[in-house]
């Protein structure tokens, strides 16, 4: 089903070669491409997506733990010497108590996402999610009588499902990609929707457009090249041409448009971004930890603050913080991890809150992979299922989205809320495709569209999980 | 020495280059089985220094001209190359170990101030690549660490020994054994830190504890086989409705996994007791028998395995379900595509034809002697073919350049030294992007699949380098070009900070006064850059640029002149690309 992206891509392409225009710069002219297919009106709001990538594979299974006495008896048995201490665990209670009535909690490290939680009510769970091409049981798993996603339990596979959606499709599109090509050049003009903090990825290449990349504090610009003397004007300009030249190679064709898309965009958004930056204003007060992902998410508030100076309406960021492979020590360094986390997300929203934005900007959270019940003596492998955090004012918070198992080796659906397939591995019983959709569909993508952004949500009856407004 | 002759003549000696290029192609052509005999041959043509730079900018850490002049005086195209190779291969290593290991002795506080040492392992890094005299095996290590990755940045930050001795092994076995160096990367105690298999302890059930998968996994997705059944010329191969097929599933890495238990930091008491020292950060890892699983072990099934699984073995013997292990992976047919590509791809070109791949893992699966996984045969079938010296596609040819690479290329082109003699650059990825052994996970700076959108992924085709060539990245060492070439040179120029070698003892410069000779003859100057950082071979747009640059600095500023074209040729596609 998503070939159709490609033939169609192919189609444009052709016309474009037919028309005589040059493939100078590696890509299709944006605009070329959204008149083709753009069929949304320029939005009259703002909003935006934040993707917080935990990298290695947060093992959320101990991020959010059961409490009441059966469950986490399960739950220890399980973990043994890496089971989360049940007296620590910070309490949260779901407006909506989980099915089979227990009661779960925060590890101990995150008490800013239990107030976000039990307070603001400006964060939700979806529990015991992951890519999947369809719903699957443990008997379709192990009979394989169900498409599974490719290379299960690898690393940068299962980064790509989560950033591409793709299943078994060859897709070099990601989710985030795909929302800018469907609305195409409808986001403002300055940046392209798409702008990462934390280096390229699959999850933000689109058909038309890739990601605009900046650094932690936002992009840096050419030395030399911003003066208004004689010279510098001159160096720039002979720097430009060189750079708008047309090549013969593939490899400096690519290279020349990264630094026409930095020539073009570093100067523009950084002028924005020292508006609200010391010694103007600042826009908000919340201090942000220090830590790379406090400095990123501090970044995107700031872009946020300026979103009417780059005439941005729609806009999706993506930021990162690794570490969470925890094959070792991982009593450790979990709790420093997962208290990071807690921190920045919960800076993130409060400065949101103060700019007044908090119900137009949505964080959400997204992994390798959960990760096995077992252990390994000091650290957990990689699994499947697994738990997401989603902080902002437009989330229905305070609420468990999906189902949340009992952390049982050998769990089955029907007694547990999920499958284990060995190892304490859960099958998803909510779908990648089925989060992003949701999010999708909240940031302005039309129904009709929802299945170009997440190919699989047609193979699950509920195509909006709800944790939106 | 360069001559200004030459200068005004850059076209004509273009052409003389490809009328050379045209003869040695047509030289080396298949044999045509039914035409008229054949005139005499034409003597064999010589090296062209755009065809040096083209190959030493494969072969080391950047083309200089000396080298290229080197290159060509060794004969002609059909043999200089070999002869450069077969010279390469007899080079002494350039080792790490012994230069961190001095430093550590004139530390203060040694033990307090371990992790400084990582500084003087990038240091030495860069002493190696930039001046080395196997530069080959250097370039092959540095494709290898890019395979086989372990990272400082992990626990391994405080154990430098272990990194540098594991770059040393990388270099010790560029050369060598496959096999061996499969062998050798599993039991460094670096790749033990870093994918958890030092430590891995054997099952147990009482408390659920099973053995780490990490190693299991990584050593066969990303070092040696990879995820899917490939054809001999790489390319995946499927089945009959077209899909790809898994190499193996999870309970072939849970067999693995098991057979990685037991090993820890060698010279121990006891499995329980084994810490890190400076003496076993550079040995091999032990294996402590009593913590390594006795049991039956599965391992890959494929058509030719010797066996396919390890039987119980009591008492446990960890080396020898390790031999059984490594060579049921190394015998796996995947091994010769998946590493003689990723060669290719590191050394010449992003897109090499699956006909490449095929010669080259031929060549990988046996050497011409029966021997399999001969890597000196292997690199020399990577340099020597057809299409490495003479790509049939203008579009595809080549690769973009690994940043460091670009940097290192600059500098050994312009004889870049710094005062103390260091190359004290102690974060080369904040400068480019990339350092070594410096990745941020197992999967390096950059996947051999990464393709970028737009016109590379359209053609479904890959660029990897692009993937850390963002405008954040490309940005910032621009800017560090821009610095070198304006302000750390041997004329600065005026308006930089006033930072003279004496005081700044580890500030690495570049000699320009060939180019200084020549600031006020415009032509001239990009002529001899171009020289230096092209081959030879500059685009009309980019010579027009640097000219024009040239003649708009004030005649009295001959420094500016020179910084202006050498930063426009440094920073330029065309410098980027390889060719």
């Amino acid at each position: 089903m998503n070939r159709k992206l490609f033939v169609k891509r192919r189609q444009l392409l052709k016309l474009a070669a037919a028309g005589g225009m040059a493939y100078a710069f590696g890509r299709l002219p944006d605009a070329v491409y959204a008149q083709a297919v753009n069929a949304y009106a320029r939005f009259a709001d703002y909003k935006a997506l934040v993707c917080v990538f935990l990298f290695g594979g947060n093992d959320s299974w101990n991020m959010v733990v059961p409490r009441s006495a059966a469950e986490y008896q399960a739950y220890q048995l399980a973990r043994q010497n890496l089971a989360v201490d049940q007296a620590s665990l910070l309490p949260i209670t779901p407006v909506a108590p989980l099915p089979n009535g227990a009661a779960i909690g925060l590890h101990p490290s995150m008490p800013e996402i239990a107030t976000l939680f039990e307070q603001d009510a400006a964060c939700a769970l979806i529990a015991n999610v992951g890519p999947l091409i369809t719903s699957t049981s443990l008997a379709q798993y192990q009979a394989r009588s169900v498409p599974l996603p490719p290379q299960l339990f690898s690393h940068n596979d299962q980064q790509d499902q989560w950033h591409s959606l793709r299943g078994l499709a060859q897709a070099n599109t990601g989710w985030a990609g795909r929302i800018s090509d469907a609305l195409g050049t409808q986001t403002g003009p300055a940046i392209p929707l798409n702008v990462s903090l934390s280096g390229q990825t699959l999850f933000q290449a689109g058909e038309s457009a890739g990601s605009y990349v900046i650094g932690p504090t936002g992009p840096v610009e050419f030395f030399g090249l911003d003066g208004t003397d004689a010279l510098s004007v001159a160096r720039k300009s002979g720097f430009e041409a060189v750079a708008r030249a047309a090549y013969g190679t593939l490899y400096e064709r690519a290279y020349a448009g990264v630094q026409q898309r930095a020539l073009d965009s570093a100067q523009a958004v950084n002028a924005a971004l020292a508006t609200v930056r010391v010694p103007n204003p600042v826009p908000f007060a919340t201090p942000f930890p220090p830590s790379p992902l406090g400095t990123q998410l501090k970044t995107v508030a700031e872009m946020i603050a300026v979103r009417g100076t780059l005439q941005a309406s729609r806009q999706i960021f993506f930021v990162a913080t690794g570490g969470f492979d925890s094959h070792d020590d991982q009593a450790q360094d979990q709790p420093g991890l997962l208290a990071n986390v807690s921190a920045c997300l919960d800076a993130f929203y409060r400065a949101t809150v103060e700019m007044g934005i908090a119900q137009d900007v949505t964080a959400f959270t997204q992994s390798d992979f959960g990760r096995t019940l077992t252990s390994n003596g000091d650290g957990t492998d990689h699994a499947w299922g697994g738990v997401q955090l989603v902080v902002g004012g437009a989330v229905h918070g305070k609420s468990v989205y999906g189902s949340y198992p009992v952390l049982r080796l050998g769990a089955t659906l029907a007694a547990d809320g999920a499958d284990d397939v060995g190892g304490g591995r859960f099958i998803p019983t909510t779908s990648s495709d089925q989060y992003a959709a949701t999010l999708a569909r909240w940031f302005g993508v039309l129904d009709a569209d929802l299945a170009r952004i997440a190919p699989g949500i047609d193979n699950f009856t509920q195509r909006d999980l709800g944790f939106m407004s | 020495m360069g001559s200004l002759l030459l200068g005004s003549r850059p076209r004509l000696a273009l052409v003389m280059a490809a009328g050379l290029l045209a003869t040695a192609c047509g030289g080396s052509g298949s044999p045509g089985g039914d035409n008229p005999p054949p005139p005499p041959p034409p003597p064999p043509a010589g090296v062209s220094k755009t065809e040096a730079f083209a190959f030493l900018n494969q072969a080391t850490f950047g083309a200089t001209e000396a080298e290229a002049q080197r290159l060509q005086s060794l004969g002609d195209a059909s043999n200089a190359y070999a002869r450069w190779i077969d010279a390469q291969l007899q080079q002494p290593v350039s080792l790490q170990l012994p230069h961190v290991q001095a430093v550590y002795a004139t530390l203060p506080q040694p033990v307090q101030n371990i992790g400084r040492l990582n500084n003087d392992r990038v240091d030495i890094w860069f002493r190696n690549v930039v001046n080395g005299p196997d530069q080959l095996r250097q370039r092959v290590a540095f494709a290898l660490s890019e395979i086989m990755v372990v990272s400082q940045q992990s626990a391994l930050q405080n154990t430098p020994y272990a990194l540098a001795d594991y770059y040393d092994l990388l270099a010790r076995d560029a050369f060598g054994d496959f096999r061996q160096l499969m062998e050798d990367v599993t039991l460094h105690p670096a790749m033990g830190v870093y994918l958890s298999m030092l430590g891995n302890q054997k099952p147990d059930a009482a408390r659920n504890i099973r053995p780490d998968e990490n190693y299991a996994r990584e050593l066969m997705q990303l070092f040696t086989i990879g995820l899917v059944q490939l054809n001999l010329d790489g390319t995946p191969a499927t089945d009959s409705e077209g899909q790809t097929v898994p190499v193996y599933d999870q309970s072939v890495i849970e067999g693995f996994a098991h057979v990685y238990t037991g090993w820890n930091w060698a010279g121990a008491a006891s499995f329980g007791q084994a810490r890190p020292s400076l003496q076993n950060q550079v040995q091999p890892m032990q294996a402590y028998a009593v913590q390594h699983d006795p049991g039956a072990k599965k391992l890959l099934s494929y058509a030719g395995a010797a066996l396919v699984g390890i039987p119980a073995r009591n008492p446990a013997d960890p080396a020898r379900d390790l031999d059984d292990a490594l060579d049921n992976i190394f015998h796996h047919p995947n091994v010769a595509p998946f590493i003689s590509k990723q060669l290719i791809q590191r050394l010449v070109t992003s897109n090499p034809s699956p006909a490449y791949v095929q010669r080259v893992a031929q060549v990988f699966n046996n050497d011409g002697t029966g021997r399999r996984g001969n890597l000196a045969a292997v690199v020399r079938a990577v340099l020597l073919d057809a299409q490495a010296r003479s790509a049939p596609d203008a579009t595809t040819a080549g690769k973009l350049k690994e940043p460091l690479l670009r940097v290192t290329q600059l500098w050994r082109a312009y004889g870049a030294r710094s005062q103390s003699g260091r190359y004290n650059v102690q974060s080369p990825a904040a400068v480019a992007g990339q350092g070594p052994l410096q990745a941020p996970s197992v999967f390096n700076f950059f996947s051999p699949f990464y393709a970028p959108p737009g016109e590379v992924a359209d053609r479904d085709l890959v660029a990897p380098e692009m993937q850390i060539t963002t405008e954040y990245l490309a940005t910032l060492l621009t800017n560090y070009f821009f610095v070198q070439t304006f302000c750390y040179t041997s004329a600065p120029v005026t308006g930089c900070p006033a930072v003279r070698p004496e005081v700044r003892p580890d500030l690495v410069f570049i000699d320009v006064s060939a180019e200084m000779a020549l600031a006020n003859d415009p032509a001239a100057l990009v002529t001899r850059i171009a020289g230096k950082l092209l081959g030879g071979e500059i685009s009309g747009t980019l010579a027009a640029q640097a000219r024009a640059a040239i003649e708009r600095a004030p005649a009295s500023l001959g420094g500016l002149k020179v910084a202006e074209a050498l930063y426009l040729i440094a920073s330029s596609p065309e410098f980027a690309a390889q060719r």
